[in-house]
């Protein structure tokens, strides 16, 4: 296995693939911390009096002091982990575009293995994408967010930590989707529309038909519960996710976890295992169809 | 773990792609220390089988085993198996150095080892640029290269002399040769027999998915024939004549000319001289190795009129079933007995020459 993922690491750094999409993703993140950073900042000063309250009395913090950063910094680094997604789709999808998948299964024990090394590999590339993209969300709040609504460094390390484990997701995630597609183009472009439309406008319009019924929705699906996994940290920091605090309404906690980047958001891990279960999901079932798939 | 033999074995190996056969019941050994042809037409399923002796596609029934085993279960297969397949892919970005150094991770060989294979197909100049701007002929010796890496017992090439001039055909063959005096196994397709003819010491011929003959090329080449067309005044007297004297065999002959087989011109000669007919013309064509080929191979072109198994100019046993286990299967002459020469589209040509080559 090592000789297999030695070879995986050589094939990455010997094409542009790997940074071509790392830049990019840097400077989405960056560009969106920016946006939402001002904008949540904002909210910080126009949340009304009542709910705000709720909030900080609850949590037993000064008004002023509300990590508004937290909510941006998700945001931030939930649209970069796009690039480690598509990075994944190159993984495998990539391979069989390319006709280097032949080589590759006849220089493996099997394919099991082939495709083994590449899941291992790829988890370190996709946790290399999250903390790249981290660091660029926090580089955007620092911009825009007042210093006393900037996480806590103890908060802050979570958003890196959860940012790491969602990266390595995400990259497995488009392996899987490429490895059972089988087309690069196909799945970057299925996966990019669903991820930054499709879900959301469903997630959104679903919760201004049937309110806090549906609530959950955005806590289900692929993107919401990626994005769950760093955004929920900002959104429980605000008690919209995880904690409960009496007498936040459920519109306002979704809301909360809308600006968050988390509409839905159950808890950080609640996202991680839910949104593990799809990266399996497609993993398993690529892994499935890889193993017997005629290579002609 | 696998026997170490070197032996190709191919068992009655089918593949159907949804309902389309691509390879039906095929058998054959390929023994070590030879290099074995593989020909037939393009979609005789000659790739399909190669890849499915390499374990890139599943059979539907049968087996395909090197030392023994399928290829999932040979280990470090690179090490037993070099392959050069078609439209073998590279990354166009990737440089020939860097894609051989990759795989040669994989298989757990020294970086060395792709200074050396580099420097064995003549591309060490072109090393360090992207195999995107790579010529066909490039390309085929990287392949060739990446196939090398493991150092191999057994060699599988799919139409390895695609994209060669004929300097590198010369060299591959060469290099083929050399490579199974060492006791080693080459497997090489091809859809031209006269591209792999001075390179291959056994043959397997297969189309429309079937074995039609394998055995050594010299027992093909025994079975060689050549037939005399005649130009006779009287062709019914002269066919006549040549029948009462037991002298060869006759053919129908569709330009008024008669095609004997089995014998010389001087025996006719002395046929028709004594049977009084006038003789305005004899021609001899010697059949090669290249005829035979299409002959064997030529039932894919009819098949659509004809049930598979019975083509037109098949030797009498069952052609599709080579006769017992290898490596006791002289299939006797493969191109005797000729039912009917002019079923072939090709045959038609008059004043053609050669048995069939026409297309």
């Amino acid at each position: 296995m090592g000789n297999l993922i030695k070879a995986e690491m050589r094939k990455i750094i010997t094409t542009k693939s790997w940074w071509a999409l790392l830049i990019p993703a840097f400077f989405a993140s960056l560009l969106f911390a920016l946006g939402w950073g001002a904008f949540t900042n904002e909210v910080g000063e126009v949340l009304s009096s009542t709910e705000t309250q709720t909030i900080t009395g609850a949590l037993g913090i000064e008004t002023g002091e509300l990590p508004m950063g937290l909510l941006a910094i998700g945001h931030g680094i939930n649209v970069g982990l796009l690039f480690a997604v598509i990075l994944g789709v190159l993984a495998v999808a990539g391979e069989y575009g390319k006709k280097t998948i032949t080589t590759t299964f006849l220089t493996a024990p099997n394919r099991a293995m082939a495709l083994g090394a590449k899941m291992l590999t790829y988890s370190g590339w996709g946790a290399l994408y999250g903390l790249v993209v981290s660091a660029a969300a926090s580089l955007g709040i620092a911009f825009v967010v007042d210093g006393d609504r900037m996480p806590s460094s103890g908060q802050w390390l979570a958003v890196i930590g959860t940012s790491l484990l969602a990266g390595m997701l995400a990259t497995l995630f488009g392996i899987g989707v490429g490895a059972l597609w089988k087309s690069v183009a196909g799945s970057v472009v299925t996966i990019t529309i669903y991820m930054l439309l499709i879900e959301n406008v469903w997630v959104f319009v679903s919760f201004g038909l049937w309110q806090e019924n549906v609530a959950w929705m955005g806590g289900v699906l692929p993107n919401g519960t990626l994005n769950g996994i760093v955004g929920a940290i900002g959104a429980e920091a605000f008690g919209a996710a995880g904690v409960k605090i009496p007498g936040l309404e459920a519109e306002t906690a979704w809301g909360l976890q809308y600006i968050a980047g988390a509409p839905g958001a159950f808890s950080w891990w609640a996202s991680a295992l839910i949104f593990f279960g799809w990266t399996m999901l497609f993993f398993g079932s690529g892994w499935a169809v890889n193993q017997k798939r005629d290579i002609t | 773990m696998h026997d170490g033999s070197g032996r190709i074995a191919v068992q009655n190996l089918t593949k159907h792609f949804g309902i389309v056969p691509a390879v039906q019941n095929l058998s054959f050994t390929v023994e070590p220390g030879s290099v074995t042809g593989f020909l037939g037409p393009n979609g005789a399923g000659k790739t399909t089988t190669l890849r499915m002796l390499l374990g890139l596609v599943t059979p539907t029934s049968g087996a395909a085993t090197i030392n023994g085993r399928p290829y999932a279960q040979l280990g470090n297969p690179a090490r037993v198996v070099g392959a050069v397949l078609e439209n073998e892919g590279f990354h166009s970005g990737r440089t020939a150095r860097n894609h051989l150094r990759a795989y040669a991770a994989a298989i757990g060989v020294p970086d060395q080892r792709v200074d050396e294979l580099l420097g064995l197909v003549g591309l060490t100049p072109a090393a360090d640029r992207p195999a995107g701007s790579y010529s066909l002929g490039m390309r085929q010796r990287l392949s060739l290269a990446t196939a090398l890496l493991g150092d191999p017992q057994v060699l599988v090439l799919d139409e390895p002399s695609n994209g060669l001039d004929p300097e590198g055909i010369a060299w591959l063959r060469g290099f083929l040769q050399s490579f199974a005096k060492q006791g080693r196994t080459v497997l090489v397709s091809s859809h031209l027999l006269s591209e792999v003819e001075q390179m291959i010491d056994q043959v397997v011929i297969v189309s429309a998915g079937m074995t039609r003959y394998y055995g050594p090329l010299e027992q093909l080449r025994g079975a060689q024939r050549s037939r005399v067309l005649v130009q006779p005044a009287d062709a019914n007297a002269l066919v006549t004549a040549l029948q009462e004297a037991g002298v060869g065999e006759v053919q129908p002959a569709h330009d008024g000319r008669v095609a004997v087989t089995n014998a010389t011109v001087q025996q006719i000669g002395d046929v028709a001289a004594n049977a009084g007919v006038a003789v305005y013309g004899m021609e001899e064509e010697k059949a090669d190795l290249e005829q035979l080929f299409f002959q064997l191979t030529s039932p894919q072109y009819v098949g659509g009129s004809l049930p598979p198994g019975q083509p037109p100019q098949q030797p009498p046993q069952p052609p599709h079933q080579p006769p017992g286990p290898p490596p006791g299967f002289p299939p006797g002459p493969p191109a005797g007995q000729p039912q009917n020469p002019y079923q072939a589209p090709g045959y038609q040509q008059p004043g053609q020459q050669g048995w069939g080559g026409g297309q």
